[in-house]
């Protein structure tokens, strides 16, 4: 039906629509006074079941091992009962178990942000060059004959160093997605180019010693460590909370995102800064076990069937993650010891694999 | 409302626009026509600020555009770009939602309001029965009006899309271009467009812009502008404008045949000196 003047009739448009419930599907609102953040129902079943998870991989690993704690002695222990059991408990296994899940958290969040940024599941730390650039300063100090307490700082220098060369390759395209991941790769050739070759010049006996840090371990290592990654995120907490709200536009194209007033390139700019200082502060100090950091978000996404890696589980199954392949390393070849690094590579090649060849049968 | 001033504007080495002055008419639905390469989309980006002019100032209500915050603009000029990238998983009413962030922080991602606003732009865009439905698994002219929907949760003043009906058949471009009308007619918006399609745009615009190598040719009411001399000014074609037999808006008509086989054309259809011919006994009724 059209109207004299030929233009289409209008009487179809409902008046008025009256304002009708909240639109958030599968969401609710959490409101903590002036502050109303939307949060996925799902998302909080996934973190509830991951949290108690976590906590019954804490409890097993604090139990198993030489020599064997029964669960009720491991938890009468950490109720502060005072236990014969309280040196093995809080002086050999927790600082290491808190260590795996803080490192673990850490891992799951910077994968998160760089995937998504990358816009690529297969991005991690050690795609963009972030492992690397740690790895080389840590080889280096450690066939140099530093002091011990000196690498993770170092590592940490080196990762930091890789990251400001990604972010100028990268940002005079705005850090597009290709274009961070292609400077990310260049990188990570430079860095891991520079290590060999440090490598094979430097004395065999420290040659092997920089080869088990780069595989990434956490023998040896707690709360030391542990508190730097947790101060780490601790500090960066605000700009976290930013970031889960941030992430849920990264998947609009840039000139839509900008007709909706956002920013992309600076957006961008801080998700992946955040990321790689995150990455470069848990690598420095645990080594390269970043399959957690593939793994991780991508595992999470799934169980919370969202469109991008939810941050909060990504974290919950990163810590998971890494305390069940500590216990493994720890287990599996008693006495032998192995480093959690070749533990989550286990795990990650395989799963490459499958995510590789569910890409090809959805895109033939 | 919308306005530009000596605006120069291009890509890497390529100036598209070189000194534009504009003025778009408030309330109005404007069209901006003109052959592949001439700059519309340049301009319509530009005066979206998705491009940053080299000289020249975009004008929004009178202030320079670049001097507003982003979100300010965005509460007041909503976008649709060309071929917006359909995010992978998102339903419906969650994309239509994501027009909602210039009015959001992240310490306040929800209000009623944004509820209000959503519930009212998917009624408009007639797709609230679709709400639950991923994007990506939608048509594509369901796809366009979900996208267009997005845009109106912005509850902005004025609306800039670019071709927005490229790439959808004829049914789904006429239900996007009454859409727009409608939105111009009855929620009092300004809406600029980039069309292709001359004849649509002669039939749905106020006021047509036609542009040719990165100037304006020409611009006003499609009835007052659009002969058969200012088509073959911009697109360089020989054709015959007649009223359309629905609307009485201007027709272009090719009047090239190319190969194909020509009717009989009675001395009477002749174009007349302003490039129209009377539409009875236009052609040969027998045969029809």
């Amino acid at each position: 039906m059209t109207t004299v003047d030929g233009r289409p009739d209008s009487a179809t448009i409902p008046a008025d629509v009256s304002p009708g419930a909240a639109r958030l599907p599968g969401r609710s609102l959490l409101r903590i006074g002036p502050v109303s953040l939307q949060v996925r129902r799902r998302a909080v079943l996934v973190a509830v079941v991951l949290t108690v998870l976590l906590l019954l991989a804490v409890v097993l690993s604090l139990s198993l091992g030489t020599p064997y704690v029964a669960p009720a002695d491991v938890l009468r222990a950490l109720s502060g009962a005072g236990t014969p059991y309280d040196l093995v408990v809080f002086d050999l296994r927790l600082p290491r178990i808190v260590l795996a899940a803080v490192a673990g958290a850490a891992f799951g969040v910077a994968g998160t942000l760089i995937q998504s940024v990358a816009r690529n599941p297969l991005a991690s730390p050690d795609v963009i060059g972030i492992t690397q650039g740690a790895g080389l300063a840590a080889t280096v100090a450690l066939t140099s004959g530093a002091a011990a307490v000196l690498v993770a700082p170092t590592a940490l220098v080196g990762g930091l160093l890789a990251a400001v060369l990604l972010f100028a390759l990268g940002a005079r395209h705005g850090l597009a997605a290709q274009r961070f991941v292609l400077a990310g790769v260049a990188v990570a050739f430079a860095f891991r180019a520079l290590t060999e070759v440090v490598m094979l010049t430097a004395d065999p006996i420290d040659g092997l010693r920089a080869q088990i840090w780069l595989i990434g371990t956490l023998a040896g290592k707690g709360w030391t460590e542990a508190a730097w990654i947790a101060g780490t995120l601790l500090v960066l907490l605000p700009v976290l909370a930013w970031a889960g709200w941030a992430l849920n536009s990264t998947a609009l194209d840039d000139d839509t995102a900008r007709g909706v007033g956002l920013r992309p390139v600076a957006r961008r700019i801080g998700l992946a800064g955040t990321g790689v200082l995150v990455a470069a502060m848990v690598t420095a100090q645990v080594g390269a076990v970043d399959f957690v950091a593939l793994v991780a978000p991508q595992v999470a996404r799934r169980l919370v069937r969202a469109e991008r890696p939810p941050l909060v589980c990504a974290a919950l199954l990163g810590a998971l993650l890494l305390v069940l392949a500590d216990l493994a390393g720890r287990r599996l070849f008693a006495p032998t010891q192995l480093p959690a690094g070749v533990l989550t590579a286990a795990i990650g090649g395989p799963y490459l694999i499958f995510l590789l060849l569910r890409g090809r049968r959805r895109s033939s | 409302m919308l306005s530009t001033r000596d605006l120069v504007a291009g890509y890497d080495e390529r100036t598209v626009l070189d000194g534009l002055d504009l003025d778009l008419p408030t309330d109005a639905f404007t069209v901006i026509v003109g052959p592949n390469a001439c700059g519309k989309s340049t301009l319509l980006r530009t005066m979206a600020r998705l491009l940053t002019p080299r000289r020249g100032t975009v004008l929004l209500d009178g202030s320079a555009i670049r001097d507003l915050p982003t979100r300010e603009v965005a509460r007041r000029l909503g976008v649709l770009p060309q071929s917006p990238l359909v995010p992978e998983g998102v339903t419906v009413a969650d994309l239509v939602g994501r027009g909602r962030q210039p009015y959001q922080r992240w310490w306040r991602q929800w209000s009623p309001e944004d509820g209000a606003a959503v519930d009212r732009a998917m009624t408009l865009a007639d797709v609230a029965g679709l709400a639950d439905r991923p994007v990506d698994s939608l048509s594509g002219g369901q796809r366009q009006r979900v996208w267009i929907a997005m845009t109106l949760a912005q509850d902005t003043d004025a609306l800039l899309l670019d071709e927005p009906t490229t790439f959808l058949d004829l049914a789904h471009q006429v239900e996007v271009l009454d859409l727009l009308h409608r939105l111009r007619v009855e929620r009092g918006r300004t809406v600029v467009a980039v069309l292709h399609d001359l004849n649509q745009a002669a039939r749905y615009a106020d006021h047509l812009v036609a542009m040719r190598a990165g100037a304006v040719v020409a611009a006003g009411p499609p009835r007052e502008i659009l002969t058969a001399d200012l088509v073959r000014d911009v697109f360089g074609l020989a054709c015959v404008v007649v009223p359309c037999p629905v609307t009485g808006a201007p027709l272009v008509v090719p009047a090239h045949t190319g190969g194909a086989t020509a009717r009989p054309v009675t001395p009477s259809t002749q174009p007349a000196d302003d490039g129209t011919i009377p539409l009875a006994g236009s052609y040969p009724s027998k045969g029809l």
